[in-house]
Parts: structure tokens; C-alpha cells; sequence
């Protein structure tokens, strides 16, 4: 698709030229790029934070109380300062510099919740796939058993149990909730790859077990594994922002639930401090935006059909 | 042919446009199909054979489209309908039989009450005796008995459920029936009476047929008029006689020359012979002792024992129809399916007792040549993976360089450009080409033996004879033992030095080829051959005899007694 001779393209031949390029190269993306896009954001703000803000305004007392961003004035007539631009919570912290570490920390609960979540499901899908018989229908059934259990049920009672919690212990807890769906898909995906021609050329070939696994069906499991996770990425944060906002999250470290949970208990609501609760919502709401839409990219991906030349 | 034709076909062009540019499927077609006459339309997959039958039905998928030229039913310009009047024309003017019954009829639903959703989608609500009356009387003009109609699809054979869809498309008397292959996926004695039965039925309504199908030998025995299409163009027309006796353009005569025959030229040329290579062991290669397969209660294999010596390559044919044995025995040769009852013994050792370090040298001397060329590749990596890892890892491998100079001998060996092919990723490959790389992977490793299960069942028919001879070669160039495992005789007959002919896990006729499949004895070795398709006009095949009973010829052929016809040295079938 280029073009032969060196006659200068036209904008449109530019352009068809562009589409085609994308459609040859999935990974091109819009939306994908667009949702790794808005996560690294959240990711630099907690890097480029650390760098160039006093995180010790995180501490209760560090600030003057219920300060609203730049350019508004609170119930008080008090005018936004520049020293807290997103204005202060009821405690006298700082909102940046919650956010700058309330934001990467619920990501990271997110990420490594299903980071294990996955890797267990991979494990267990395989063994239930590949050996079939009794560890398949024990690791079937334990499965479709846990997927009709509601985690927050469990997980409320098992986060008041423990009283104060550490982010990886609570990703820990999550993570024994989000392993149910990839085992059951990857365990399909196995099941009907082991007919598969290519597995059997494989044995043909003296290839081993773990050979078979690993080199011939992972590759062809990545999109699936990929989609998976990031869906399952979701499921935890959806999780862990649920019991913070419900007060069962780590005590002592701000998160972004955490910090709604703070705002409703300190009847931000009514006091019309819409800064406390609304900017940790609209930085979830910006990790969910871009969460889907990677979800939606990697669909594409590696669904070619869904690919549009438009 | 003074009447006006039911459907004229006139400059009709369709495109799809796609990334890479707009496709021509079909290119300024002119064609009429007349009163009570079965046209055939014959071509390679991706000829726009389906693509021009879809587009009289308005049902191409997007997104294709009609860009030129008129679709005139009887009068009607189909392009100009719009929704609701292409529906009502839809089974009421045309029919279409498809091409997998099996998936054609809805599940849940026994099969009275979806013909009678089709009288009532067209007629309105009738009262039940007399949708009961014409359901009966549809299904009774296909041979079915009435009682079917109480019967979910399920309950029904392969060959049933298609004459089911065959009363479907003629329950409402269309003017065009359009059958796109409707036996594909049936084998050859269900494939006659289905046929038959089509060729009937159309007669008796009067109908125009539209016949899609990629087999010379079943549309010369089916329609009156050919239509060749290659690359969405039609390369010629005119009536069966014509076209079998003197077909003008060279793809027509590939097509036909394509269609092997009992008897007749082969399209191999066994010259060279090869020795098979020098063996170690004085055991025979393959041994089955007394081998049965059970799935369940039923009995897939009868207790089978021969011997195959291997010391001069041979191609032993096993043929039979679908649910014969026949695969099921390919795969407990190759270990993947251990035998409910018996050993197998390569080499004096049973392959579902051995160690590591034997296992691997079973595996390098037993290779396989599958059915399905699309899933034997691993759509991950580029084709040159198939080839270069099992050669690394039967320790075949001395440098890099020497694997690429083996594949690419290999690949030339097939008759395969190997610059062109070997980088490529599977799907970029046609069926063809991938099935003679699989071909080329196994004269890498030089096993002893091959076995090879349908190894042209899914390729196109010209390139059938190409692949053939490809793995011949390999036997007479190259001395590898073949288990060639085929529903087709024809080809079995060319290829092998000793065919087995299994029926419902028996052995009921085996035999030098000459004599099994050239003059065949047993009941249903010439039931089978009876059923294969000729395009050969004198011969009498679906003319609707009545006379042509399957059901009670196999019952016969149950009855009957194995034939052995003659030994040949090196293979040695204890008789039962």
C-alpha cells in the first residue's frame, strides 16, 4: 500500500493511507491509546507529585480547614489559596497531595489484586484444562461455587475482623474474589485448544506438556488474558473503593474511597464542600474511563471483525 | 425454450469493498435459468458462486453490495423490491437450500411447526388440518414418512435433516430452487439419495434449479446446464454434454481431469522406487493385535489384527464411510487414543507403554497428515515454526543454516516456493499450500511411517491430484510406509497397494485395489462405489430409480460375510 513512484500523496490518499497503516497495525489503536493515556495521567501525577509538592500535607492539621480550590469561595467567604490549589478537607489535609497519593495507591490495589487474581486463574485453568478428570471437576466446581458468593459480603466481614489493614493485604483479600472468571475462561479456551490441530501437531512433533502449554497455547490466549485482566482490574477497584467508602479500607493511608468516606462522615455534602468528595470521584471516574476503554481497544484487537475502516 | 426464463442473470456484477481495496466477487454475469431446468454452477471456493446465489436472494452480507446489472425473476427486477416485498418473494418465488442442514433448522423446535411458520409467514393463518395436510405432503414428496414432522431435528440423520430442508424450500411451489451445496457435508451414499431425491421433486414441480457445488462428478450427474465460474467470471456455459465432451476453456478441463475414476489414467507416475529405509529392529513396524475401540456402549472398532512389515514402503488404504472406524483408528495408531482392548505394537513395543526416550523415537518414525489444513498451524507464529520444531526437536538439527536448507528442499519437494511461503503467517496461506506444508514437515523428519487421515477432504477439487501425488512421492521417492485413510475410493484406488474397506468397525472387504474397488464383491464395497459420482453422462446414478435402496442394501451388506481378495507381501490382515 504505498505508493510506487514518487509523486507527492494527496490528503486523502493521505488519509486512506493512515486508515489502512491502522488497520494493518491493531495495536494502533484510538482507544486504546486514549485509555493508556488517561491511566499513565494518573500514574504521573502520583511520580511527578512526590517531586514537586510537600506530601507532609497529608496529615491532619498540616492546613487551614474546608479551603476551596483556586478561584471559589467556601460557605465562609474564604477564597481558594495558591498553597492549596485544590483546597483542603475538613481535617485541615491537603487535596493534591491526597490525591498525589490516594490515586496510584487505589490503582495498585486494583492492579495487584488481579495481578494475583490472574495468576491464580491461569494456574488453575490450565491444571483443570490440561488434566481433566477429578482436579477438573474440583477446580470447576470451587469456581462456579465462589463466582455466586458476593465478595463484599465476605469482605466486610473479614476487613472489621481484622481491624486495620495494609493496601497489599487488602489486595490480597480482593484478589481471592477475581480469580473465578479467568479460570473459567481460560479452562474453555484450553479445553477446546488440547483438539486443536496445532496441539496435535505439536504431540506429533515429541513437543512436552509444559512446551505445549506455554509455547503453543499461551500466545494464543494473550488477548484473552489481557482483556480479562483489565476487566478484572475494574472488578477490584470497584471493590476496594466499596469497602473504603464504607470505612474498612486501610485506616492510616489515603486512598481515594478513603477519602469519599471521610467527606460523607463529615457531612461534606451538606456543608457544600464539593471539593472533599468531588475531585476523588471524578479521578475514579477517569481510572474507570480509562479502563473500558483500553477493555474496548484490546476487544478490537484482537477481534478484527469489530474493526471498523472508518 | 420458447417460455420466458424464471430467472435471468444480466451484467450482474457485486463488489465488497474491504481494506485492501475494492473486491470484485462477481464480474458482469449474464446468464438465464429456464423453466424445469437444473442449471449447475461450478467453481473453486471464492469463485462468487454462493456470492451470485445470495445476491437473487437480496441476502449478500454486508458489505457487499450489487454494483451493476439487473437480477430479473420471472419478470420481477429483485433489485428494485424493497424489504417487505424481497420477503414475501423469499421461499415463495425462491427457495434456498442450504448448505449445513444440520445448523439450518431451529433446535428447539420439532419440524412440523417450522413449516408451518413458513405457509403462515407467507399465506397468513390457516387452520392446523390444513397446515398439518401440506407439511405431511411435503415431507412424504421428499420420501420422508409423516411422523417426522413430530420429531425435533436432532433425531435426525444428516441426510434427513436435509431432505427436510429440501420439503421446506418446496412447500410453497417456488418458481426457483437454489441449492447450494447441499450435500457437502454428507457422505456418498447419503449424498445420492438426497440427489435423488432433489432431482425428483424439482421435476415434479416444475421448478428452475440453481445447483452450487464444487464436484464435476456429482453436477454431471444432477443438472442439464453448467455454468463455470472462476475468479467471479463466468469462463463458459452451455449444456452438461457439451462441457464433459468438450470443455473449450483449460480451467474446465482441469475441473473435470480433477475427478479421479475407478479405473481410467492415474494421475501418478510411479517411476522411481524407493527402499524404505534401513531398520534396526527385525520386528514389524505396525502391529495391531487384536485392537478394539469402545466409546461408551458403542463399538467404534471390532477387534482388528494385522501386520505391517515396512521393509518396502507401501500405501494401505483404509476407506469407509463417516462413523465407520476409520479415524478412530488413525488416532490409536498414533497414541492419542488408547485402544479399549489390544495393543498396539510399533516395532515390538506397545505405544501406550513406552519411556520417554521411545516415545520420542515413535513420534519421529509415526507422523500424520490431518484433515483440516486451516487448524494445523499455529496461528501465532509464522508457518516455518511447524517445520523447524519438530526437526530441532528429534535432534535433526545440526546448525541453522542446515534447518533452513532442509525446509527449504522440503517445501520445493511439494512444489512449493519456499522464499514465498515459508515467512508467512498461516492465515495468509491458501488451504492448499498450508496442507502441502504439513505434506513437506513430514518429509523433513523422514518418518517410516505416515499416516494420513482425509488428507484432501478440505481442499479445493484441481488441487486434490497435486497434494495426491505429493504424498505418492513420498512413498515412491522417498520410502515412507503410508496408512492412507479416505472416504473416497477413487483416489484409494490410484494410490494404494492394499485397501481395507471398514463398515461400522468391520473389516468387509479387503484386498489389492484391482480387485476390491475394480470388481468389488462385498454388498456394501459396491454400495459405495455405486454412490460415487462420475461426471460420466451414460452412467446411471441419480435418475430416481426406485428401485435404489440404501437402507436395505446396508441391511444386506450387515448380513454378508468379509471378502479377502488376495494378499500382497509385507501386510498381513488376520483373517477374522
Amino acid at each position: 500500500m504505498t505508493s510506487q513512484d514518487n509523486m507527492p500523496m494527496t490528503r486523502a490518499e493521505k488519509k486512506q493511507a493512515r486508515r489502512i497503516r491502522r488497520f494493518d497495525n491493531p495495536w494502533i489503536n484510538p482507544k486504546l491509546i486514549w485509555g493508556a493515556a488517561l491511566l499513565l495521567g494518573i500514574v504521573a501525577i502520583g511520580i511527578i507529585g512526590r517531586f514537586v509538592w510537600n506530601l507532609d500535607l497529608v496529615f491532619t492539621g498540616s492546613a487551614p480547614l474546608k479551603l476551596p480550590p483556586i478561584g471559589f469561595e467556601n460557605l465562609r467567604g474564604q477564597p481558594g489559596v495558591l498553597d492549596h490549589p485544590l483546597g483542603t478537607d475538613g481535617g485541615g489535609r491537603d487535596m493534591l497531595s491526597l490525591i498525589i497519593i490516594g490515586a496510584p495507591n487505589t490503582l495498585f490495589v486494583g492492579l495487584l489484586a488481579s495481578l494475583i487474581g490472574m495468576s491464580i486463574g491461569i494456574f488453575l485453568g490450565f491444571s483443570a484444562g490440561f488434566m481433566g478428570g477429578r482436579t477438573d471437576d474440583v477446580i470447576r466446581v470451587g469456581a462456579d461455587v465462589m463466582i455466586t458468593i458476593p465478595p463484599l459480603l465476605i469482605l466486610v466481614v473479614f476487613q472489621s475482623a481484622f481491624g486495620d489493614v495494609s493496601l497489599t493485604m487488602m489486595a490480597l483479600l480482593i484478589a481471592g474474589f477475581v480469580w473465578q472468571s479467568p479460570t473459567r475462561l481460560i479452562r474453555a479456551q484450553v479445553l477446546s485448544m488440547k483438539q486443536s490441530g496445532y496441539v496435535q501437531m505439536a504431540q506429533l512433533s515429541g513437543a512436552s506438556t509444559s512446551h505445549i502449554m506455554f509455547r503453543e497455547m499461551l500466545p494464543n490466549l494473550v488477548p484473552y488474558l489481557f482483556g480479562s485482566f483489565i476487566a478484572s482490574v475494574t472488578t477490584s477497584i470497584v471493590t476496594a473503593v466499596g469497602l473504603e467508602v464504607l470505612g474498612l479500607g486501610p485506616q492510616r493511608i489515603p486512598t481515594l474511597g478513603r477519602t469519599i468516606y471521610e467527606a460523607i462522615n463529615a457531612g461534606a455534602l451538606i456543608q457544600n464542600l464539593w471539593w472533599w468528595w468531588g475531585i476523588p470521584t471524578l479521578l475514579l471516574g477517569i481510572i474507570f474511563i480509562g479502563l473500558l476503554l483500553i477493555n474496548l481497544g484490546l476487544d478490537e484487537v484482537s477481534n478484527p471483525r469489530l474493526r471498523k475502516l472508518s | 425454450m420458447t417460455d420466458k426464463p424464471v430467472l435471468t442473470l444480466k451484467d450482474l456484477s457485486i463488489e465488497f469493498p474491504t481494506p485492501k481495496g475494492v473486491v470484485q466477487a462477481v464480474k458482469s454475469l449474464s446468464l438465464d435459468i429456464h423453466k424445469g431446468r437444473r442449471v449447475g454452477f461450478i467453481g473453486e471456493s471464492g469463485s462468487g458462486k454462493t456470492t451470485t446465489a445470495l445476491a437473487v436472494m437480496q441476502m449478500l452480507a454486508e458489505p457487499g453490495r450489487v454494483s451493476g446489472g439487473t437480477i430479473d425473476l420471472s419478470g420481477t427486477n429483485i433489485l428494485h423490491l424493497n424489504e417487505e416485498e424481497m420477503r414475501r418473494t423469499r421461499l415463495s418465488r425462491v427457495a434456498y437450500i442450504p448448505q449445513g442442514a444440520m445448523n439450518s433448522l431451529n433446535p428447539v423446535m420439532r419440524v412440523e411447526p417450522q413449516m408451518w411458520d413458513a405457509i403462515i409467514a407467507h399465506e397468513g393463518n390457516k387452520d392446523r388440518a390444513e397446515l398439518q395436510r401440506r407439511s405431511d405432503e411435503a415431507l412424504e414428496s421428499v420420501g420422508l414418512p409423516p411422523r417426522v414432522g413430530k420429531l425435533f431435528p436432532h433425531e435426525l440423520s444428516g441426510g434427513m435433516k436435509q431432505r427436510v430442508c429440501i420439503a421446506m424450500g418446496i412447500i410453497l411451489n417456488p418458481e426457483l430452487m437454489i441449492a447450494d451445496e447441499p450435500t457437502s457435508a454428507l457422505d456418498v451414499v447419503t449424498q445420492r439419495q438426497v440427489i435423488q431425491t432433489l432431482k425428483d421433486i424439482q421435476s415434479k414441480i416444475g421448478s428452475g434449479l440453481m445447483m452450487i457445488g464444487h464436484d464435476m462428478g456429482l453436477m454431471a450427474q444432477t443438472v442439464d446446464e453448467l455454468a463455470v465460474l472462476k475468479d467471479g467470471e463466468l469462463v463458459e456455459h452451455g449444456t452438461v454434454q457439451q462441457i464433459l465432451e468438450a470443455p473449450k476453456h483449460p480451467y474446465t478441463k482441469d475441473l473435470i481431469s480433477s475427478v479421479p475414476l475407478v479405473g481410467g489414467e492415474s494421475f501418478l507416475n510411479p517411476d522411481a522406487r524407493a527402499e524404505a529405509p534401513k531398520r534396526a529392529s527385525s520386528e514389524p513396524l505396525l502391529r495391531f493385535d487384536n485392537v478394539r475401540k469402545d466409546y461408551g456402549s458403542v463399538t467404534a472398532l471390532r477387534p482388528l489384527s494385522f501386520t505391517l512389515q515396512g521393509d518396502t514402503p507401501q500405501i494401505i488404504s483404509i476407506v469407509g464411510q463417516s462413523g465407520s472406524g476409520k479415524s478412530t483408528m488413525g488416532s490409536i495408531m498414533l497414541g492419542f487414543n488408547p485402544p479399549s482392548q489390544g495393543q498396539v505394537l510399533y516395532e515390538g513395543q506397545d505405544i501406550q507403554r513406552m519411556n520417554a526416550g521411545q516415545s520420542l523415537e515413535f513420534r519421529k518414525n509415526v507422523q500424520a497428515v490431518f484433515q483440516d489444513p486451516y487448524a494445523c498451524f499455529n496461528p501465532f507464529y509464522r508457518v516455518n515454526h511447524a517445520l523447524k520444531f519438530p526437526y530441532k526437536q528429534f535432534g535433526l538439527a545440526t546448525s541453522e543454516a542446515q534447518t533452513q536448507r532442509a525446509m527449504e528442499e522440503a517445501c520445493a519437494a511439494v512444489g512449493l516456493d519456499p522464499d514465498l511461503v515459508l515467512s508467512r503467517y498461516p492465515h495468509q496461506l491458501s488451504g492448499g499450500q498450508r496442507q502441502r506444508l504439513i505434506v513437506a514437515r513430514a518429509l523433513m523428519l523422514s518418518p517410516k511411517l505416515l499416516i494420513a487421515d482425509e488428507p484432501v477432504s478440505m481442499v479445493d477439487a484441481s488441487l486434490r491430484a497435486t497434494i495426491l501425488s505429493n504424498i505418492y512421492d513420498l512413498k515412491d521417492k522417498y520410502g515412507i510406509s503410508i496408512l492412507y485413510i479416505t472416504h473416497d475410493l477413487a483416489t484409494a484406488y490410484h494410490v494404494s497397494d492394499y485397501v481395507m474397506v471398514l463398515f461400522k468397525g468391520h473389516v468387509v472387504e479387503a484386498g489389492p485395489p484391482k480387485e476390491v474397488i475394480g470388481a468389488p464383491q462385498h454388498p456394501y464395497t459396491r454400495l459405495l462405489i455405486d454412490s460415487i459420482p462420475w461426471p460420466d453422462l451414460e452412467r446411471s446414478w441419480g435418475d430416481g430409480r426406485g428401485d435404489w435402496d440404501p437402507a436395505q442394501l446396508e441391511a444386506q451388506a450387515e448380513r454378508a460375510a468379509t471378502e479377502y481378495r488376495g494378499d500382497v507381501p509385507g501386510f498381513d490382515l488376520l483373517r477374522a
